[in-house]
């Protein structure tokens, strides 16, 4: 008995009870004890920025933008999803069609959004001014996946608030395009009033938003939705702030490795910035021998195009610039060096960033909208200084009648492909261009399919694309079983 | 204790337990049919007075159209039937077969032409998609449009369809007959007895070889065009011996050449680039250029043939033995005669592309970029090279031989008349050391030449006359002693058309296999001119 009550009395006084209750992770941190600073804060906005470097993300808006496009051919180790895309066969089960990696993003976003403002509370050395900057930030960059999302699927669900755990997964309907849209530009107001214009260090404008890449997605954002004096506007508070200007390219080996190698130039307005610790998938998918993606034989042949008689003559954006014409290896991502010699990325070097916004972007957009507000000659003259900086051969000249709106529309397109070979922007191009006025230029996009599918499949494939609904991707069947509120776009059904 | 037991029992007894005995819950595709038999038990009820249900429902590998009750109900109304029970039941049969393949095809790979396999009824199905309205649908035999597509199910693959498939009810024969656009081809077919040929049903063909075939037919008013007014007119212009069925008789042979083997769809003409014909030895060239589908559109000797297209409107006409194509041109055998052909194998286009390389720096090939018309098993592959000179200054270094080398390289020649050629290899002597030593064996589509040629071996110096009868002539001007070329055999071509020529080492092995050219000169003509300078020009016999 008596050494009974000793083990009592130690069962009851060997461990020590205060934390018996408290079911905190002991290696990880909870939302009541986040948002206090805003250092915390800080750290919250650089991580919905650090999500824009997963492997997933890049792959998608590289495929997305590219595939159905007529500027990238398969290899012997593209996968079947990605050969299905390009010939034009998407299913639901095609694993591109997740928009997973988009709505990561989007939730960090949210997150900051919706909780931001508790740091107001506990750090008084945050200022309003501060904290609407970093929900700009916020703002800008879901505005941004939004957006990417709106031209590749077209309808889909708004999430607006953050998901922090299971039981607050909201079950979502599709909004409408329009709904879609009008959410970005009330992002990019937001936005827009509250960024900043710099932060003081080149590379981190490069790598957040700024005022500046808020007013080139509204500027892309309104020429999609065919406001074309909107997008002038927003064009012009780029130009005008003198900020930004196309590199030179009087020395392509120079302007290829601080364009492209290096990243984060001048003409940039923002990019993904990858780095020696975080490297991007493109080795895989262009730089390795058994690469997915390589340029197709008409880049070098038809886009840039070949002076047979002096190869000194060169569009700088071709051979050494976008692509390696002697293997087609996507050079823009995957090449290390330009001009006489071109040596490829190793593995270890595989630090290219992925440009979402140029200076070069901002002058054409603003073209195309100048185009079809009867300003042709002075579209012209934009496009003339983004080839003359290019050395841009007499071959892909033309001059089109500078009242024809739609004849300078179609030289812009094949300027763009020249200028953003690769970078994610073909296909959205593509579809913008045959989309205006209500579809009145489908045969763009039936055009360039002709020319580009296989020629047993060529027909179908043509008819494929005229139904206008094949456009945009199927939702992904696992998407479809976790929400029950969302319905297959009809095209798939 | 004992009454604890017992409760014990008592409490964890009598209630049943599932026990899952299925592997998997997965339907086959009568189950399928049989969980929606709200949208098909029309389709079932054929199964079932068919007999099929059971053979559907155990383990395979099937593809099969499925249509809905509504479809059905409109093939009944087509029929005139009131009631499925009323149609033959092996009309029943023949159509459950045709919606049938033993394989599994998703439509990922439907292209524009036929699918891979037969359906077990016999015909192929073509698929496609079509656009109505704005809204496309992938079509099936251009009789249904796929409702509901990929199905998958235990025992295959399911496509619901929205009408019911029919099979082909004539054959060629019958279908070039009953069309009056064609009926001056219509009689030449009959007439040259060709019609007997057009008219036998794949499965009693003795001659397998032409069970299926495909026919590009010239309607009345193309033949018209081309100033033929009637069967008489086109008689009168082609046929030499005045008896069609001569199978020597130039109108028959005129019709065997509008007959290709095998059965081609469009998308099969364009997937290739050349047909075998039933007229002998003779081919049609074919391309998709831009949408439209060309036939014996070809450059020849530098000049420009338009070909004549097929009317995709009118094309793809599938018969009981065949596929009927509709040709927006007359065309007929082309009588060429053997031209020689002195083929320079350093200038193609891929290495043309590259101006910063062509003619002015060595390039070296990657098994991953080798140029189309090129290939080797690798590991080696080759290296465009420049500066030694000869024709064009540049040749093609290509290692062979045994480990670490390629085991052959295979060129694919420009296009060549049928007929009898001597076959000369140009080369720039060459030993990468005093011991190399490279023998190969120069075969064309497969079929070896008389003569081997060592790439290491100089050519023994004497008269042009007694070289050439020993097989060695100089093709460079000014001539040179290193620049041999060897006459490696005569070689019959026996199709007008690009054939493969291929260079196997038997003997040695090393890099410096200098390939400058490759002369096809015709038996009967001067085999020693022209010769070549260094700037490509040829120099005829002084």
């Amino acid at each position: 008995m008596k050494y009974k009550l000793l083990l009592l009395i130690v069962i009851f006084l060997t461990p020590s009870c205060s934390k018996w209750l408290d079911v905190k992770p002991q290696d990880g941190i909870i939302r009541d004890n986040y948002w206090q600073n805003k250092e915390q804060l800080k750290a919250a906005v650089i991580g919905c920025y650090s999500s824009l470097l997963d492997n997933e993300l890049v792959e998608n808006l590289f495929v997305w933008g590219e595939l159905r496009a007529d500027m990238v051919t398969s290899t012997l180790n593209t996968s079947i999803d990605e050969v299905n895309i390009m010939q034009a066969n998407i299913l639901s089960s095609n694993s591109y069609t997740s928009w997973a990696s988009v709505y990561r993003t989007i939730n960090y976003c949210n997150t900051v959004i919706d909780f931001a403002a508790q740091v107001l509370q506990s750090d008084k050395t945050l200022t309003q001014e501060q904290l609407d900057a970093y929900l700009a930030e916020a703002h800008g960059l879901r505005a941004l996946m939004y957006y990417n999302l709106l031209r590749s699927f077209g309808e889909v669900p708004l999430q607006l608030k953050a998901s922090a755990s299971d039981d607050q997964l909201q079950q979502l309907k599709k909004s409408s395009q329009q709904e879609v849209y009008d959410q970005i530009m009330k992002d990019l107001s937001f936005a827009e009033q509250h960024a900043v214009e710099t932060y003081g260090n080149i590379t981190v404008d490069k790598g957040r938003f700024t005022k500046f890449t808020i007013y080139a997605i509204e500027a892309d954002a309104y020429l999609w939705m065919e406001k074309y004096e909107d997008c002038i506007t927003a064009c012009d508070k780029i130009i005008n702030s003198n900020r930004f200007g196309l590199m030179d390219g009087s020395v392509q080996a120079q302007w290829f490795n601080t364009m492209y190698f290096v990243g984060n130039s001048n003409e940039s307005i923002f990019e993904f910035q990858f780095d020696q610790q975080k490297l991007n998938p493109f080795y895989g998918m262009f730089g390795a021998t058994n690469n997915h993606f390589i340029g197709s034989p008409r880049v070098m042949e038809e886009v840039y195009g070949i002076d047979i008689t002096d190869e000194t003559k060169k569009d700088i954006r071709g051979d050494g610039g976008s692509i390696r014409a002697t293997d087609q290896m996507i050079w823009k991502f995957a090449g290390a060096t330009s001009g006489t010699r071109l040596d490829a990325r190793s593995a270890a070097d595989s630090y290219a960033h992925w440009f979402v916004y140029r200076f070069a972007d901002v002058l054409l957009l603003k073209a195309e909208a100048l185009a079809w507000v009867s300003k042709g000659g002075d579209a012209l003259r934009l496009v003339g200084k983004v080839r003359l900086r290019a050395h841009a051969l007499a071959f892909t000249e033309k001059s089109p009648d500078s009242t024809s709106a739609a004849d300078i529309s179609n030289y812009i397109l094949e300027e763009r492909a020249r200028e953003f070979a690769f970078e994610g922007k073909r296909w959205y191009d593509v579809l913008r261009n045959a989309k205006r006025d209500n579809y009145a230029h489908l045969d763009i996009i039936l055009d360039m399919v002709a020319a580009n599918a296989p020629g047993n499949m060529q027909q179908s494939i043509i008819n494929k694309y005229k139904d206008v609904r094949s456009h945009y991707f199927p939702i992904n069947q696992y998407e479809l079983q976790a929400d029950k509120q969302l319905v297959q776009n009809p095209y798939y059904q | 204790m004992r009454i604890m037991i017992i409760c014990l029992l008592l409490l964890c007894s009598c209630k049943k337990v599932d026990i899952v005995s299925n592997t998997t819950d997965e339907v086959n595709i009568t189950g399928y049919l049989q969980q929606h038999s709200d949208k098909f038990s029309s389709f079932l009820k054929i199964l079932s007075i068919t007999g099929d249900e059971g053979f559907l429902g155990v383990y395979g590998a099937y593809t099969a159209f499925i249509p809905d009750n509504d479809a059905i109900a409109i093939y009944l109304q087509s029929t005139g039937k009131p009631a499925i029970e009323n149609i033959d039941v092996q009309e029943l049969k023949d159509l459950v077969k045709f919606h049938l393949l033993q394989d599994t095809i998703s439509t990922s790979s439907f292209s524009d032409g036929k699918l891979s396999k037969l359906t077990m009824y016999g015909q192929y199905l073509i698929t496609g998609a079509g656009n109505k309205d704005g809204v496309t649908r992938v079509t099936v035999n251009r009789q249904a449009n796929i409702t509901q597509g990929n199905i998958r199910v235990g025992n295959g693959i399911i496509h619901v369809i929205d009408h019911v498939l029919q099979p082909a009810k004539f054959t060629l024969a019958e279908m070039i007959e009953n069309d009056p656009k064609y009926s001056i081809f219509s009689q030449a077919v009959k007439e040259t007895g060709l019609y007997d040929t057009l008219n036998i049903l794949p499965a009693s063909n003795a001659d397998s070889s032409r069970a299926w075939l495909t026919v590009l037919a010239e309607s009345d008013s193309v033949l018209n065009n081309a100033g033929i007014s009637s069967y008489a007119d086109l008689k009168t212009k082609l046929s030499h011996t005045g008896d069609p069925k001569n199978v020597d008789d130039s109108l028959h042979l005129y019709v065997n050449y509008h007959i290709l083997y095998g059965v081609k769809y469009l998308a099969d003409i364009v997937s290739s680039t050349s047909h075998t014909t039933l007229a002998p030895l003779e081919v049609v060239t074919s391309k998709l250029s831009g949408q439209a589908v060309l036939i014996n559109d070809d450059t020849f000797n530098g000049i420009y043939e338009p070909g004549v297209e097929l009317n995709r409107a009118g094309s793809d006409n599938s018969a009981s033995n065949g596929v009927l194509h509709a040709a927006m041109g007359h065309f007929a055998i082309k009588i060429r005669n053997p031209v020689p052909v002195y083929w320079d194998v350093a200038n193609f286009p891929e290495i043309r592309n590259l101006p910063a390389y062509f003619g002015k720096q060595n390039y070296p090939f990657t098994l991953a970029n080798m140029p189309k018309d090129i290939t080797t098993p690798g590991p080696s592959a080759m290296t465009y090279t420049v500066g030694s000179t000869y024709v064009n200054g540049d040749f093609l270094a290509i290692p062979l031989g045994g480990p670490g080398r390629s085991a052959w390289v295979e060129l694919k020649t420009p296009l060549l008349v049928r007929g009898k050629y001597k076959v000369w290899i140009c080369y720039r002597t060459q030993k990468q050391s005093g011991s190399s030593n490279n023998v190969n064996q120069i075969s064309v589509d497969g079929e070896p030449l008389q003569r081997t040629m060592n790439f290491t071996v100089s050519m023994p110096v004497s008269s042009a006359g007694e070289m050439e009868a020993q097989g060695w002539k100089w093709y460079t001007d000014p001539v040179s002693n290193n620049w041999a070329s060897r006459l490696v055999g005569t070689v019959d071509i026996k199709t007008t058309d690009r054939h493969l020529l291929r260079f196997t080492t038997l003997q040695g092995t090393q890099n410096n296999n200098n390939l400058d050219m490759i002369h096809f000169i015709p038996q009967d003509m001067d085999q020693l001119y022209p010769r070549f300078k260094t700037d490509g020009t040829p120099v005829p016999r002084p």
